[in-house]
């Protein structure tokens, strides 16, 4: 696997994770959980690869994090996307439409 | 925001990573109970979480890289171990850093100084466009002379080469400091003087035009005096007795001349703007208009000059060689200082060189013996980059250490030349260590360490090379340095040698007088005091422990004789023969006694030569047997002050204006007969330093005269040779420093050859070579490249001769027995330093050289 297509799952990754978090707060399992129910189990990366892509939108200010308690009365972290997170939200879906609209573009013309 | 966030991460890495492994272990928890819910076993589960989850160890370990700076921690991680190779090899870093620190250290003291005298004089702004004239008398070798009203008039109004010039001539005021009489020193200055140097006052105003008895006072003085009051500008200032109104106060930075307190205006009468060569005594100093280059008014001087001589006087002025010359503003601050200066910044420089020569050499060494280090690192996959990166970090903190403590080594150097009492060096008192300076030991400690690091870090870039090449490489690297080593050691031996026989010269001239237990003092003179020094003198004279005392104008050691040409009744001036010019005295009967001066003939001043007696004098020999080569001098008449003088006797040479000076004749007038001058001074013979007795006598004798300028004769002759002192003691460190470094230099690098080369000799002496030709062959290495070194030395020697042969009394920059001297001490130090490992290598077991690595 080349470096451009790990960087793209790596954004895509980071606009799940968003899109997820942006139906409200979530802990790390429900957000995997989320994201294997929503895309069909189709997604079957290993779901620790979910840890530093968390990290990586924490440094980049797009969530914020603080322990909390599941339903199941765990303690659990519980990530919330911040106003920067939306933004870079609707950033990256508005990019991936205008990709995928050129590929649907290119597709039908070959 | 993207660093902030990563650092916070960062900064609480601890707690980070333990939630990480936290939150990891709990969704691999929650993965694994609902698997059991599916209806697997704990153990099926638990496999299948791990597997659906993915390497938990790697997904921590990436997680921890998003808050990580790559880039940063490679290099923290260099550093630590950079620092335990420091620590492991303790000799070797003391060794660099000591060598890095001296150079540093040296250089960084020298440029402090340098910077406060020469580059940014007395840290004042504006300075660039300052000019300085000043009139030369070519015939009677005087240079340098200050100008008389004339010479400021005219080149006052050469309006387009200057927008600013002012006179500025020296003042000494008796002020009134709660009763008691201080001396206060300052400048008359005319108006345009603040503009020639581009300054706004702090406070009031600069002087003009109209201002009489007005006067600015110095930042210092307004602090110190009054306490910095703003409403110092409603006071009057009482001196000498006149009413002087507050109008102005000069900024801080603002410090020209460095002695004074305060200006005040200089009004130059219309006689006074006629007397072209009389009353010498104003620096014209003028600011360059704006666009126009040094050159440019220089060359308008030099126009100036020609005109001179093209004028209605022209023919005196030309004929003893009449003219005046520009210098930059530094320049003339700096006047015999320049010389030493860059004298000691070049020996600095050499001391710097030879130690990162040395310290170059030491790492070279070290590279040697980590080559398998460095192999292993290459091989499991380290690149060369990083490699490289690694030693020239070990070098750059060899650097930074060298250069903290380098700092440190300027800081006490600067203090001390602050606190050096040099006459008229008060300038050096301003040296200081500021920012800058600071900066620029460090910059120029992380060059060497740069400069250092790159010989190994290239050798052990090319050591995948074939090996031939690389040791010819290192054969030429080690010639070249022995041979630069040798040859700045060399140079800076001989400055050393040159600068010391002159200091011996110096120090063996005989005065002509007896300075032990002599201490003077001077004093203004009171005003409406007809008999003040009649009273002092016998009030001194009868005071307890004190064998003989005078009094004198000017003293022996401060400022040397009046200058002044001077007449013999009854000889012609011939045309061919240069102006006659002598130096004037003015004593009391008891100054040859008290100094211990012979009288060779005639008779002594005596009391007797009062203000109504005829105007008598004493001659020294020099005059005598110039003017009066075959005849009795006692007699004659010579005019010199007030009118003829009879001479009445004549005295033995004395070294009056400093040790090195070649005197001019001296004539020795009675004070009490030339009543001209608002000071004189108390010489005075006893048994103990008498400066407290002095200052008590002349308060007991009249109040309201200031004493000043208090200091035993052998202190102002040790002040006179300060500078030389100075600068020889300077120098001989800075010299024994470069000889020490070469010396172990030098060892190093051929102890390196001999070590490198062990299984050749081992060869070799298998093949039945014996001792003394391995000694040769090593031996032959070391002093070929160092006879270089000699034969490059003694070249620069040649080429810098020229440069400190002012510096130099009674030796020539070329003298014989010094260069001797220094190729001697060089030329062993040098076999010395080659002989030891040379005979280390001969020394071989060939045994144990074969079975070497």
């Amino acid at each position: 696997m080349g470096t451009t297509n790990q960087e793209f799952l790596k954004g895509t990754l980071d606009m799940l994770i968003l899109k997820t978090l942006s139906r409200g707060p979530n802990h790390g399992y429900g957000i995997a959980l989320h994201i294997r129910r929503l895309s069909q189990e189709a997604f079957k990366v290993g779901e620790g690869s979910l840890y530093p892509a968390l990290q990586r939108l924490l440094v980049n200010g797009w969530v914020r994090a603080e322990w909390g308690i599941t339903e199941t009365g765990r303690k659990a972290r519980v990530y919330q996307i911040t106003a920067a997170g939306r933004k870079q939200l609707a950033e990256e879906v508005r990019n991936f439409d205008f990709l995928l609209a050129n590929i649907a573009r290119v597709m039908e013309g070959a | 925001m993207k660093f902030w966030n990563r650092l916070r991460l960062r900064a609480r890495r601890r707690r980070g990573e333990s939630e990480l492994v936290d939150e990891i272990r709990l969704h691999r928890e929650m993965l694994a109970e609902e698997f059991v819910r599916e209806g697997m076993s704990r153990e099926q589960a638990a496999r299948a979480a791990a597997r659906q989850f993915g390497n938990s160890g790697a997904s921590e370990d990436e997680s921890r890289d998003e808050w990580a700076f790559p880039r940063f921690d490679a290099i923290w991680k260099d550093v630590v171990f950079a620092l335990r190779l420091m620590w492991r090899q303790p000799l070797v870093t003391v060794a660099a850093v000591l060598t890095v620190a001296f150079g540093v250290g040296a250089n960084t003291a020298v440029l402090s100084v340098l910077e406060t005298v020469l580059l940014n004089p007395l840290g004042m702004p504006h300075t660039a466009d300052v000019t300085v004239a000043r009139v030369h008398v070519e015939k009677i070798k005087m240079w340098h002379a200050p100008d008389s009203a004339v010479e400021f008039a005219e080149i006052h109004e050469m309006r387009e080469a200057f927008s600013a010039v002012a006179a500025i001539e020296g003042r000494q005021w008796t002020y009134d400091t709660g009763g008691q009489a201080t001396r206060l020193l300052g400048r008359a200055v005319t108006p345009e003087f603040f503009r020639v140097f581009g300054v706004s006052p702090v406070l009031g105003r600069f002087l003009n035009q109209e201002d009489r008895n007005s006067v600015v006072l110095s930042y210092t003085m307004w602090q110190s005096q009054f306490g910095g009051d703003r409403g110092v500008l409603d006071r009057t200032l009482v001196l000498d007795g006149t009413p002087h109104q507050v109008v102005g106060v000069a900024p801080k930075n603002f410090r020209f001349p460095p002695d004074a307190a305060a200006w005040s205006p200089l009004i130059l009468s219309p006689e006074r703007l006629k007397q072209r060569g009389y009353n010498m005594d104003l620096v014209v100093v003028a600011r360059l208009r704006d666009g126009l280059t040094f050159r440019q008014a220089q060359s308008r001087i030099a126009r100036y000059n020609a005109a001179l001589w093209n004028g209605p006087d022209g023919k005196d002025l030309k004929d003893s060689g009449y003219g005046v010359d520009l210098d930059r503003f530094p320049e003339y601050l700096a006047g015999d200082l320049q010389a030493p200066l860059w004298l000691l910044s070049a020996a600095a420089l050499v001391v710097l060189l030879t130690g990162c020569a040395n310290v170059a050499g030491l790492l070279l060494t070290r590279s040697a013996s980590r080559r398998r280090e460095i192999a292993i690192r290459l091989a499991v996959g380290a690149t060369r980059w990083q490699i490289v990166r690694q030693l020239m970090l070990e070098s750059l903190l060899l650097g930074a250490f060298g250069g903290l403590a380098g700092l440190a080594l300027a800081k006490l150097a600067v203090l001390l030349v602050a606190r050096m009492p040099i006459p008229g060096k008060d300038v050096l008192a301003l040296a200081a260590l500021d920012g800058r300076m600071l900066a620029y030991g460090i910059g120029i400690a992380l060059a060497s360490g740069l400069i250092f690091g790159i010989v190994p870090a290239v050798q052990l870039l090319r050591d995948g090379q074939s090996a031939a090449m690389v040791r010819s490489r290192r054969r030429w690297f080690q010639d070249v340095f022995v041979s630069a080593e040798v040859c700045g050691a060399f140079v800076l031996v001989v400055m050393t040698g040159l600068l010391l026989r002159s200091l011996w010269n110096v120090e063996q001239v005989q005065l002509g007088f007896d300075a032990h237990r002599i201490t003077t003092a001077y004093f203004t003179n009171p005003k409406n005091d007809a008999t003040f020094h009649e009273r002092l003198v016998s009030a001194l004279a009868n005071a307890s422990g004190v064998e003989s005392a005078a009094l004198a104008y000017p003293v022996p050691f401060t400022t040397g004789g009046l200058t002044s040409g001077f007449v013999i009744r009854n000889r012609e001036h011939r045309p061919d023969e240069p102006e006659w010019h002598g130096e004037a005295y003015f004593v009391t009967p008891g100054y040859l006694h008290t100094l211990r001066i012979p009288l060779l003939r005639g008779r002594n001043l005596a009391e007797s030569d009062g203000a109504n007696a005829p105007t008598v004098c004493l001659i020294d020999r020099k005059l005598a047997e110039k003017f009066f080569l075959n005849q009795d001098p006692i007699g004659h008449e010579i005019g010199m002050y007030k009118g003829w003088a009879q001479i009445v006797g004549v005295v033995a040479n004395v070294r009056a204006d400093g040790a090195e000076e070649e005197t001019r004749p001296v004539v020795y007038y009675s004070l009490a007969q030339i009543p001209y001058f608002n000071q004189a001074a108390a010489v005075v013979r006893s048994s103990v330093p008498a400066g407290s007795l002095i200052r008590d006598i002349v308060r007991q004798t009249n109040a309201s005269a200031p004493v000043f300028d208090v200091a035993t004769m052998e202190e102002r002759i040790g002040e006179s040779m300060g500078l030389r002192r100075v600068l020889a003691s300077l120098l001989v460190a800075f010299g024994g420093i470069a000889l020490l470094l070469a010396a172990i230099g030098i060892y190093g690098v051929i102890a390196q050859v001999v070590a490198e080369q062990t299984r050749e000799v081992g060869v070799r002496m298998a093949l039945g070579a014996r001792g003394g030709q391995i000694r040769t062959m090593f031996m032959r290495q070391g002093l070929y490249s160092g006879g270089m070194g000699l034969l490059a030395g003694i070249m620069a020697t040649v080429l810098v001769q020229k440069w400190v042969s002012t510096l130099l009394y009674q030796v020539r920059a070329l003298d014989g027995k010094t260069l001797a001297v220094a190729l001697g001490a060089i030329g062993g130090v040098l076999i010395a330093a080659v002989w030891l490992p040379s005979r280390r290598a001969a020394k071989i077991d060939p045994q144990l050289a074969l079975r070497h690595e």
